[in-house]
């Protein structure tokens, strides 16, 4: 039977570190570059770009668009192109669109790119939140903090239990060559790691990178006739709590219940199919709660969930296999979108997934109030 | 050397009766009076009915601690005397639920379901409403 829809034909990516000293679009183009070679493609065949601009650029660019300056340096004169703003749900919205797009017949090669460089721009991640800011609530962590303490209180979810996440995904990390921070991490070390806010401390968060990552998205047909088995995207949704504080359940659960259901419903699957999970790790505590928002445990039951090895290579859920952004580097989550795929074509050696077939990939963002789901199949 | 000005609102259309209230010693929320829904952040319509018939009514200034987190680093120099310090989540009586801070006691003694009262600390020309735990004297 034919398959119709999209594939992701290529995947590339940057060193990702603390400080590489290039401009976050060198690392951009140097990501798509590698991307396009990777499915096949030369820079002639590209007619779709679709771009995030990092946290570092959306504070220097102000209002031109980011796709406008780096398709210009690209020499491209794309049929479609749009720039992504949903924070840490970008990335898989991306891949999301550049799937719509091809889908339609608006273009036939398009790639998505995330790319930053932090170190080049003071203060990017320790933004205050519009008003509240006079009360000191600033950066990403600060919601993380709010919901975390809250899902602790009310399901007893506990700091060991976070603490596993971010040892699992160490280790992965350990396995990942490119990964920003390979030395390995106990739980000790954990639980005497310092508190940034508190119910969070400095290694439940993700880490801070100069790095970028891109995907080359095509049609099923078109992959065919290219060198790479191109992975199939089997289905994908998003949903947003736009109503923040204001929603019920908003310190507890994320939108990937809504998102996951959408996108489980697309490609015919379940929670029970999914092989290997990338889910976004601004901090360990967003991995707990997708684990239950996306169904693989209950509402409630992330922490006895993550227990026992769960989340690592030969568990029942092999979760953030190169490390995640918490361990392998801040990629903004096109870097899960890069390893799901590398995991589905079996590139992966030490880390390999054995026999995986599907994956899951998330995108959460904008405090707690953006999600996108992919779900990716090797055929 | 001088500590940079600590961050302050800054109202605009929409966001100023709320803070035009806490410089009267008010704690205001939004009420809808086609549905009766009540809500914060300010909104131009209900958000539950899209009704305009819609007005800034007076809280009585009681709450409850729904969660919280402490900053035990400082983002932004001119929060760096008051580390560690607690950001809450406080519902109040009347349903609505907004960002403040928890003054009065340590940190170690804030927890959830905490009851406590609105206090207006006076900052930079404005007012910040902040919430004290009911049985330490607010």
């Amino acid at each position: 039977m034919r398959k119709p829809g999209a594939c992701i034909a290529g995947v590339g990516h940057t060193a990702l570190g603390p400080r590489l000293g290039r401009p976050a679009w060198a690392l951009q183009a140097e990501a798509v570059r590698a991307a396009v070679s990777d499915a096949g493609l030369a820079p002639g065949d590209v007619d779709g770009l679709i771009t995030e601009a990092g946290y570092s650029q959306g504070v220097v660019e102000g209002i031109t668009p980011h796709f406008l300056r780096l398709g210009g340096m690209l020499g491209l004169d794309p049929r479609y192109t749009a720039t992504e703003v949903l924070g840490g749900a970008s990335s898989v919205a991306m891949v999301q669109r550049a799937a719509l797009a091809v889908g339609a017949g608006l273009c036939s090669a398009c790639v998505c790119v995330f790319g930053d460089a932090p170190s080049a721009a003071r203060g990017t991640w320790s933004y205050g939140r519009g008003d509240d800011a006079a009360f000191g609530l600033f950066g990403a962590i600060g919601l993380h903090a709010l919901a975390a303490r809250r899902h602790m209180a009310l399901y007893g979810t506990r700091a060991e239990q976070l603490g596993e996440i971010a040892v699992t995904q160490r280790r992965h990390a350990g396995l990942t060559p490119h990964a920003q921070q390979r030395e390995p991490l106990t739980l000790d070390d954990y639980l005497v790691s310092s508190w940034v806010v508190e119910p969070l401390r400095v290694a439940d968060c993700c880490l801070v990178s100069d790095g970028a990552g891109a995907v080359v998205v095509t049609s099923t047909e078109r992959a065919r006739d290219l060198p790479r088995c191109g992975i199939r995207i089997a289905g994908f949704g998003q949903a947003h709590r736009l109503t923040g504080l204001a929603g019920d359940e908003h310190l507890t659960a994320l939108p990937a219940r809504e998102s996951g259901r959408i996108a489980f419903g697309m490609a015919g699957l379940g929670p029970g199919d999914v092989d290997v999970a990338e889910l976004y790790d601004c901090f360990t505590s967003v991995v707990l709660m997708q684990l239950e928002d996306y169904g693989f445990c209950k509402k409630g039951e992330g922490g006895a969930f993550v227990e026992g090895g769960r989340l690592g290579l030969g568990g029942a859920l092999p979760t953030n296999t190169a490390g995640g952004l918490l361990s392998e580097g801040f990629g903004g989550g096109m870097l899960h979108v890069v390893e799901a795929v590398r995991q589905l074509r079996g590139e992966c050696g030490a880390r390999q997934v054995v026999g995986a077939e599907i994956a899951l990939v998330s995108g959460h963002g904008l405090g707690m109030n953006t999600h996108a789901t992919l779900l990716l199949c090797r055929d | 050397m001088d500590r940079p000005a600590r961050p302050v609102p800054t109202p605009d259309a929409v966001t100023a009766p709320f803070w035009e209230g806490c410089l009267r010693g008010e704690l205001r929320v939004q009420a809808c009076g086609a549905c009766g829904a009540r809500w914060l952040p300010a909104s131009v319509v209900c958000p539950r009915c899209w009704s305009d018939a819609i007005a800034w009514i007076r809280a009585a200034g009681a709450g409850t601690v729904v969660t919280f987190a402490v900053y035990h680093r400082a983002y932004h120099e001119a929060f760096r005397p008051l580390l560690p310090y607690v950001v809450a989540v406080v519902e109040l009586a009347e349903g609505p639920r907004l960002v403040s801070n928890i003054v009065g006691v340590p940190p170690e003694r804030v927890q959830i379901g905490l009851p406590v009262r609105v206090e207006f600390e006076p900052i930079e020309g404005t007012a910040l409403p902040v919430f004290r735990p009911v049985d330490e004297g607010g």
